[in-house]
């Protein structure tokens, strides 16, 4: 693979970009520039590293990626399903519309305590990731369902194709591009759903790490908890914009 | 007459869902007979709401003028630096990744790491929602100062215009219809980033009044903090999006 000279240029700057952004961070981290709560990169890295810590970091990783992953999975699943419903029955359309863009004008600090009577405490940052993702997932399966032209839906007309078989065989691969895009925005939505509902007493994950680190003046533990969940949500962001050039490459 | 029928039967037509939850809520409690303390009913959310309105304006518009102030300011700053890295691909080449990834990440999880640097202030709140407005606001307004409409660079270039009369009269303009679309995204995560950053360290605001009321069990105040936040982003977001539409029907 050969790359353009101008595309290799905008790699080059990009990486340099982000060595410098580390660099920047490691300065003032030792000169203490920020004052003594802005810890140095290395610092960072050698607190999270550290074997004696690890079974801390392995609980609150694995206790909040999986509410995440749990919580996304429902969102998305419940998102594509009440699009598609609204999509088949339209007088249903407006209001499903309606409830689903109030549901998320509802602060999560708000519905946390909420969840917190209705499930338990542990479960709260996964209903608040999965809220969170519904509302995505809804926005962008509704207007990709909406995304196959009228001349294919004519083409399917004269056919005499039914409304299962349209759906099925135009609207839904038409679809899928909005989908996959709904998809990736959706990740650091579902991430910031499970950390704000560990803020309020989970017993477990990185929520609960960074708060009680807050509040305890341990920084560096503060700034590592940080760390791990903007990896993994990266991380995942980058495998889905991977699956969506993909799709769009395939779909559109 | 026939008027008031059509008015509820929109209103039916469009707000059936959120009734319709209210609705299985309020008998929900009257049946189960559930504690207020654990779950108030919405009718005595409402009269709190009514019977104290000058605690909710107070509060709600500290955090409103506060989200307003910070979305401007941080539109503003993610708007000026796009501009200034039009006119250095080096600068851009460089900014552009770093502002993927601070979009890909939840920037709400660092709210803690902020809040420690800068102290337990409402600086530090403004500062979090001038943060958080700043990422869209760049990574939709520097997209939208490359995509200019065909064939009119051809244009500039043939009649001899430099950079700079460039920039004012074809890139700014065609970036518009982008920056609206960053101010519909930014502004509700505003709202909700006051209130978040008001809960973990305010002494006022919505997310204080929300925070004070749950732990004194006044289930009804917090609640109504609720709704209060709730009508504030869906007034936002609507504003935004008919300004979004607006603005595009003039501009293309």
């Amino acid at each position: 693979m050969t790359l353009s000279r101008e595309r290799a240029q905008d790699v080059f700057y990009g990486v340099l970009g982000i060595v410098l952004f580390l660099a920047a961070w490691e300065y003032i981290g030792q000169n203490q520039l920020a004052g003594l709560t802005w810890p140095p990169l290395t610092t960072v890295i050698a607190y999270l590293t550290d074997p004696d810590r690890r079974p801390l970091f392995l609980r609150a990783t694995s206790a909040t990626f999986s509410m995440v992953g749990l919580g996304y999975l429902l969102g998305a699943l419940l998102g594509a399903l009440v699009a598609g419903l609204a999509h088949l029955v339209q007088p249903m359309r407006e209001g499903l519309g309606r409830l689903s863009s109030v549901i998320n004008a509802v602060p999560s600090i708000a519905l946390a305590p909420l969840f917190i009577v209705l499930l338990s405490q542990e479960w709260t940052g996964m209903a608040i990731a999965t809220l969170n993702v519904y509302f995505v997932i809804f926005v962008a399966a509704g207007s990709g369902l909406n995304a196959a032209s009228t001349a294919h839906h004519d083409l399917f007309t004269t056919f005499g194709s039914n409304r299962f078989l349209r759906l099925l065989q135009l609207e839904l691969p038409a679809a899928l591009p909005a989908l996959v895009s709904g998809l990736k925005y959706a990740v650091p939505a579902s991430f910031i759903g499970a950390i704000i509902g560990e803020w309020f007493g989970s017993s477990r994950g990185l929520g609960l790490l960074m708060v009680s680190s807050m509040q305890n003046f341990q920084i560096p533990l503060l700034w590592s908890a940080v760390v791990i969940a903007a990896a993994g949500s990266l991380s995942a962001f980058g495998l889905m914009g991977l699956i969506e050039r993909f799709v769009y490459g395939r779909f559109r | 007459m026939t008027s008031l029928i059509n008015v509820l039967r929109t209103g039916i037509s469009r707000y059936w869902g959120v009734i319709l939850v209210l609705g299985i809520w309020q008998l929900w409690v009257s049946v189960t007979g559930v504690n207020a303390i654990v779950m108030p009913r919405p009718l005595d959310v409402l009269r709190d709401l009514v019977g104290n309105p000058s605690v909710y304006l107070h509060n709600g518009g500290q955090t409103l003028g506060l989200a307003v102030a910070g979305l401007a300011a941080g539109m503003a700053l993610g708007t000026l630096i796009a501009a200034v890295a039009w006119f250095s691909r080096l600068l851009s080449g460089m900014l552009v990744p770093l502002a993927m990834i601070f979009s890909s990440i939840p920037v709400v999880a660092l709210i803690p790491v902020i809040a420690r640097i800068l102290g337990y202030n409402l600086t530090t709140v403004f500062a979090i929602i001038v943060i958080i407005s700043f990422f869209p606001a760049f990574v939709f307004t520097s997209a939208g100062l490359r995509a200019l409409p065909r064939g009119s660079e051809d244009l500039f270039h043939v009649l001899g215009a430099n950079k700079m009369s460039k920039f004012l009269h074809l890139v700014l303009p065609a970036a518009v219809p982008n920056w609206m679309i960053a101010l519909r995204l930014a502004a509700p995560s505003a709202i909700l980033s006051a209130m978040v950053a008001e809960f973990l360290m305010g002494q006022s605001g919505l997310g204080y009044l929300f925070r004070q009321s749950a732990g004194d069990f006044d289930t009804e105040r917090a609640f109504g903090t609720s709704v209060v936040a709730t009508m504030i982003s869906v007034i936002s977001f609507t504003l935004s999006l008919q300004a979004e539409r607006r603005v595009s029907a003039r501009w293309r």
